[in-house]
């Protein structure tokens, strides 16, 4: 489980701050828990929008790619701080990050209080619509007297209160899992994907029609796009259009680029469409994933579902097995999110395979034979209903399908299709 | 006659409780002067440890110890007071104290129904606490709901009911800064305390 951690202070010396960083350290096998630097957020002014700014868009991906999100906060005037208020209102003014996320409270103060009323205040504050936090009901974390609570290595002295600091931190960890279970798929903001590619970004080549057969040659005219001969720098090394042409044609793989702004904009196009494990044609090159997907409402529901889990980071990867594989054909569609070196969302990079002849290479050449495993799960998740639960369709070996490890695909119908693309 | 000092509870550049402490100052000039102060310019405050305190804050601090009042108009984000509010008394309770035993009246204005309901009760609480120690006049209340709709074009309440009582809560808060001036027995030593007050020596 993937917990963040926003310590409410900005002052250079915090105990609230040492407080999650002794949680983050030693409750390591209980979630992974991040630590989130609100240092940088300027005070929250309605007349100033600073909410795209990096500390605050920083924040937003982080928590929207949490599980949970654990609070402490210190006292000051018997309230919560104005730096941790400051951040709570920017993150309920245009944006909504905090919406429906799990959140535990947690707070070390000087004296005996241990930040009692700040607790009961910021408690509060998450609880109204515009931030909409779905709080841990009870189990309040009070350190008081917090200056001899730590031993020299930061680590907390009282055994009782490390049990119960722990016994709390489960509890949250049970709280996040039945929170995030409830969540009503709608909920996911999916919906707000825009397959019709209608907004623009950067790179988007404005004046020329998606539709169009051409895009390409209209696009690459209008940008005096590189080709042929054409030296290119990339990361690292130096081709020629035409080298990397080769290069990209020659994988193994059919790729996809479909950018942040779901246009499906690249393929490489190594062969006919009839000849391709996933049908393209060059014509499609330029359209919105609206046109290269079929109109039936449960398969662009699916593709929304995909695309936004990989634009907000819920996973880093989706595979989804098509349906009619068999014991000599495994087709697999990757969808794996792009980022640029800030770490913002640049599309899906998309790669199928037939994996089957690597497996086979590989059991011919260490002498081995597939096995069934009658205690394999296919379905590991409530997460997972991918289309490769589907057991009955694939007909290995010994009977058994070698499903590639389960990743947490968004929620599906498992008759839903297998692929973005058909 | 009354010197009270009326701070606006936000940073944004357009509030309606700033339309209210300019109707405030207006309406009630035969009866007290009443200066507005803005809060939109203090840095995010980090307790810092060794620094001076910011020429803003000190400024404030000085207008507030001069005054016989304080008036806070506050909105309400969240279901709480403004951080730039919680900002501007954070910083008004470190290192300088002008709100100890300073009456103050709570009034405050919102879009929706409620007018900062729960703000109100917010910044009650905050005011209370030992660093600030403000003297808050009990059992008054001023919602100022629907404040888009509330003033005309020359920015006077247009609701004659709602002016009526801002006049009676006006009248006791006068009454209130008398009283107090007489509840002085302990004001020393609250001065001292606060003064010494020290999180690092607990």
């Amino acid at each position: 489980m993937k917990l963040v951690g926003i310590a409410g202070s900005v002052a250079d010396k915090s105990y609230n701050r040492i407080l999650l960083k002794y949680m983050a350290t030693h409750f390591s096998d209980l979630a992974d828990i991040e630590m989130l630097d609100i240092k940088d957020v300027p005070l929250f002014n309605e007349s100033d929008d600073q909410t795209e700014s990096d500390a605050i868009q920083y924040l937003k991906r982080k928590i929207e790619s949490a599980d949970g999100v654990i609070i402490a906060t210190p006292e000051h005037n018997h309230t919560t701080t104005a730096s941790l208020k400051s951040v709570i209102e920017w993150l309920s003014y245009k944006i909504h990050p905090l919406d429906g996320k799990p959140i535990m409270i947690v707070g070390a103060s000087y004296y005996d209080q241990g930040s009692s009323r700040a607790q009961l205040n910021l408690r509060q504050i998450l609880e109204a619509p515009g931030v909409n936090a779905v709080v841990l009901p009870g189990n309040e974390f009070l350190l008081g007297e917090v200056k001899n609570a730590f031993d020299e290595n930061d680590n907390l002295k009282d055994a009782g209160t490390v049990n119960f600091l722990q016994s709390t931190l489960q509890k949250f960890v049970k709280f996040v899992t039945v929170i995030n279970t409830m969540k009503h798929p709608q909920d996911t903001g999916a919906e707000s994907e825009d397959l019709g590619a209608t907004g623009k970004i950067s790179t988007t080549v404005e004046g020329v029609d998606m539709a169009a057969p051409d895009w390409v040659e209209q696009a690459a005219e209008k940008t005096h796009a590189a080709s042929g001969n054409d030296y290119v720098k990339l990361d690292r090394g130096l081709l020629t259009v035409d080298q990397l042409n080769a290069f990209l044609n020659s994988m193994p793989l059919e790729l996809t680029y479909a950018d942040s702004n779901n246009q499906f904009i690249y393929y490489n196009k190594m062969a006919p469409a009839e000849k391709m494990l996933a049908a393209r044609t060059p014509d499609q090159a330029g359209n919105p994933l609206s046109m290269v997907h079929p109109k039936n409402p449960r398969v662009i529901k699916h593709v929304k579902e995909v695309i936004h889990a990989l634009r907000t980071g819920q996973v880093p990867e989706v595979s989804m097995p098509v349906p009619g594989n068999n014991a000599d054909k495994y087709v697999v569609h990757f969808y794996r999110a792009m980022h640029d070196e800030q770490g913002n969302y640049m599309g899906v990079n998309e790669y199928v395979q037939d994996i089957m002849p690597t497996v086979k290479w590989y059991l011919a050449k260490t002498g081995q034979k597939l096995e069934g495993n009658p205690d394999a799960t296919t379905s590991a998740s409530v997460d997972d209903a991918a289309p490769a639960a589907d057991t009955t369709s694939s007909a290995s070996v010994d009977d058994a399908a070698p499903e590639p490890a389960p990743q947490a695909a968004p929620a599906t119908d498992a008759d839903s299709s297998a692929s973005i693309d058909d | 006659m009354n010197k009270f000092v009326a701070m606006v509870g936000t940073n944004a550049k357009v509030s309606t409780n700033r339309t209210l402490l300019q109707f405030m100052k207006q309406h009630f000039a035969d009866q007290a002067e009443i200066e507005l102060m803005e809060i939109a310019d203090l840095p995010l405050f980090n307790k810092p440890e060794n620094s001076p305190v910011p020429a803003p804050v000190l400024a404030m601090a000085k207008a507030i110890d001069a005054a016989d009042g304080v008036i806070i108009a506050t909105p309400e984000y969240d279901h709480a007071v403004p951080s730039s509010l919680m900002n501007a008394l954070e910083w008004l309770s470190h290192r300088v104290h002008p709100f100890v035993d300073k009456p103050v009246m709570i009034v405050g204005a919102s879009y929706g129904s409620l007018g900062s309901s729960r703000a109100q009760a917010h910044l009650r609480q905050i005011l209370d606490s030992p660093e600030l120690r403000a003297r808050i006049m009990p059992s008054s209340e001023y919602l100022l709901g629907h404040s888009l709709d509330a003033f005309d074009d020359q920015g006077n309440l247009k609701d004659a009911d709602k002016v009526a009582q801002l006049d009676g809560l006006f009248k006791d808060f006068q009454t209130f800064v008398t009283v107090s001036g007489h509840l002085n027995n302990a004001k020393d030593l609250n001065q001292k305390d606060t003064k010494n007050f020290d999180w690092n020596k607990l």
